[in-house]
């Protein structure tokens, strides 16, 4: 039975762990200057976009190119209702997050018939789709000026309700990866023909990791517009769809931690950057490419690759 | 394949044998689900699969190993084995949720013991030794329950031991399942086989008892020809 205790053991570490993240993140807001607090907060709620995405990537084997679209659905769904009907915070919520569903549940139909470098290239088309729209209804999104909401979130409150959000989502996360559907998941990442030889179903395994995906993308973004006041359609282009690829390869594709890892590793590198001179993303990329060469399989990845193999 | 009327009987072991290309595979893969036929039908238990996806066809009972073994790699032998077993184990959605993790755990114990690989539960499963993943794939096979099971050239490669070892496996899973046996090792079809299917180009050259086909000219010919 020594097996069966070491398992529980793990369980334990691994809880701890992220429970031990998310109340360091919780003691944080008090040791950081308002402007920090800021940042985090941000950070907070691009991780919650990065650990969605990471679902369908580091977990599924899919990379999309086009997940701002889900990220902006969120920011859409909540920003304009609250805008144009008045709705209240919370509700508005909801309806970011369900509206994000359920793009996801009917792009995933004719987008998971496919894999590899064709899903890349119909995401990537979905989500320029998605970008296009926001200007094509420029009368109503404001799109290229950006919408200001009449909402006031003390700063404070905006630090804590972003993470309550990310600790849901990660634990959430965390359990979906441990439990037998996440087996499946790791299963056809490996060896598709295999895992459905036996017995799952890869299109059905995949549209529900995919609309879980873009469940936790429009989260973020519905939670984005209503804590900054602000829908923007920025958050809708390409370059927010590049962003959790960035962030999820550096921190760790295929851990639940890398997300996190990802996202404030490049946020403060953009920062530092951007303080020092003009063409700071140059110096960002080629940071980034020698971080990839360093950590192949991004940070946290490679950490449990080479010494800590209990890592999730 | 050309005009191929093939029919198992339940319980029965069945070999499939024939020089390469001779369309094996080709039957067993569209027993499977892996093929789809450009002409006629496929049917078990009395339903109709013919079109039926692989996955489904599982679910019914129809498992396979495959010639080359596809074991998943970069997972442990026990994670490989609980994947197969999660399958027939958790049959509600609600386990699905909450499972029993200590009796699938008891059970993934169980199967490995059945095959002979009890001690290496927490190794990579694209480390081990060749022998070893064949065996590996058999008993994710097992896990399922299968009511047929097609074994795709399964003793390639192996050593004696080995061989023997699979033989004496076979014997004790024909007991409650009906097993068609690829094989290119004619001493073991011998030893295992019911009756002997043997194809040749696509056809079905001759059918029949293991002393029967021995005794058959065109088989031997079929043979000594193509050195199989």
């Amino acid at each position: 039975m020594g097996r069966a205790g070491g398992v529980n053991r793990q369980a334990r570490r691994v809880w701890a762990l992220h429970l031990g993240v998310l109340v360091g993140l919780g003691v944080l807001q008090f040791l950081l200057p308002p402007y920090h607090q800021g940042v985090v907060t941000r950070i907070l709620l691009f991780s919650t976009y990065a650990v969605g995405y990471n679902l369908l990537l580091g977990y599924t084997g899919l990379l999309s190119l086009g997940h701002a679209l889900y990220f902006a659905a969120g920011l859409y769904g909540a920003g304009l209702p609250v805008y144009y009907l008045g709705l209240e915070a919370v509700e508005a919520f909801f309806v970011g997050l369900l509206g994000s569903m359920a793009v996801a549940a009917l792009l995933g139909i004719p987008a998971l018939r496919t894999t590899g470098l064709r899903f890349s290239i119909v995401t990537l088309l979905f989500g320029q789709t998605g970008y296009l729209l926001t200007l094509y209804f420029n009368r109503i999104t404001w799109a290229d000026q950006g919408l200001t909401l009449p909402l006031q979130v003390p700063p404070l409150l905006r630090y804590n309700l972003a993470l309550l959000l990310f600790g849901g989502v990660l634990l959430g996360t965390l359990w979906l990866v441990r439990s037998p559907f996440g087996r499946v998941l790791m299963g056809l990442r490996e060896h598709e023909e295999r895992t459905q030889l036996l017995g799952y179903d890869p299109f059905l395994y995949r549209w529900t990791a995919h609309l879980l995906s873009g469940a936790l993308s429009g989260a973020a973004g519905a939670a984005y517009a209503l804590l900054f006041a602000y829908v923007g359609n920025a958050f809708a282009s390409v370059l927010y769809s590049v962003y959790p690829v960035l962030w999820v390869l550096v921190g760790g594709a295929g851990t639940t931690l890398g997300p996190l890892v990802g996202v404030a590793l490049v946020t403060y590198a953009v920062e530092a950057a951007s303080g020092l001179l003009h063409a700071y993303l140059v110096v960002v990329g080629a940071a980034l490419v020698l971080l990839i060469r360093a950590f192949p399989q991004g940070i946290l990845g490679s950490l449990r690759d080479r010494r800590w193999r209990w890592l999730p | 394949m050309d005009d191929v009327n093939f029919r198992v009987e339940e319980t029965e072991i069945r070999a499939l044998i024939g020089p390469n290309g001779a369309g094996k595979t080709t039957l067993a893969n569209l027993i499977t689900g892996r093929l789809r036929p450009t002409s006629g039908r496929v049917y078990f238990e009395g339903k109709e699969i013919t079109f039926l996806p692989p996955h489904r066809r599982v679910r019914m009972g129809i498992v396979c190993t495959l010639q080359i073994p596809s074991v998943l790699r970069g997972l442990s032998v026990f994670e490989n084995v609980l994947l197969a077993l999660q399958r027939t184990e958790l049959r509600r959605p609600l386990d699905f949720l909450r499972p029993n993790e200590e009796a699938l755990r008891v059970r993934v114990c169980e199967v490995l013991e059945t095959v002979g690989l009890g001690d290496t539960r927490a190794q990579l499963a694209g480390a081990l030794p060749y022998g070893h993943q064949r065996l590996l794939e058999l008993a994710m096979a097992l896990a399922l329950r299968p009511r047929l099971l097609v074994l795709d050239e399964p003793t390639q490669g192996l050593s004696p031991e080995e061989i023997a070892h699979w033989v004496a496996l076979i014997r004790r899973v024909a007991q409650t399942t009906t097993i068609l046996l690829i094989e290119h090792n004619l001493p073991v079809v011998l030893e295992l086989a019911h009756r002997i299917t043997v194809m040749d180009r696509g056809r079905i050259l001759f059918e029949g008892t293991p002393r029967e086909v021995e005794e058959e000219p065109t088989v031997q010919r079929v043979y000594l020809g193509a050195g199989g």
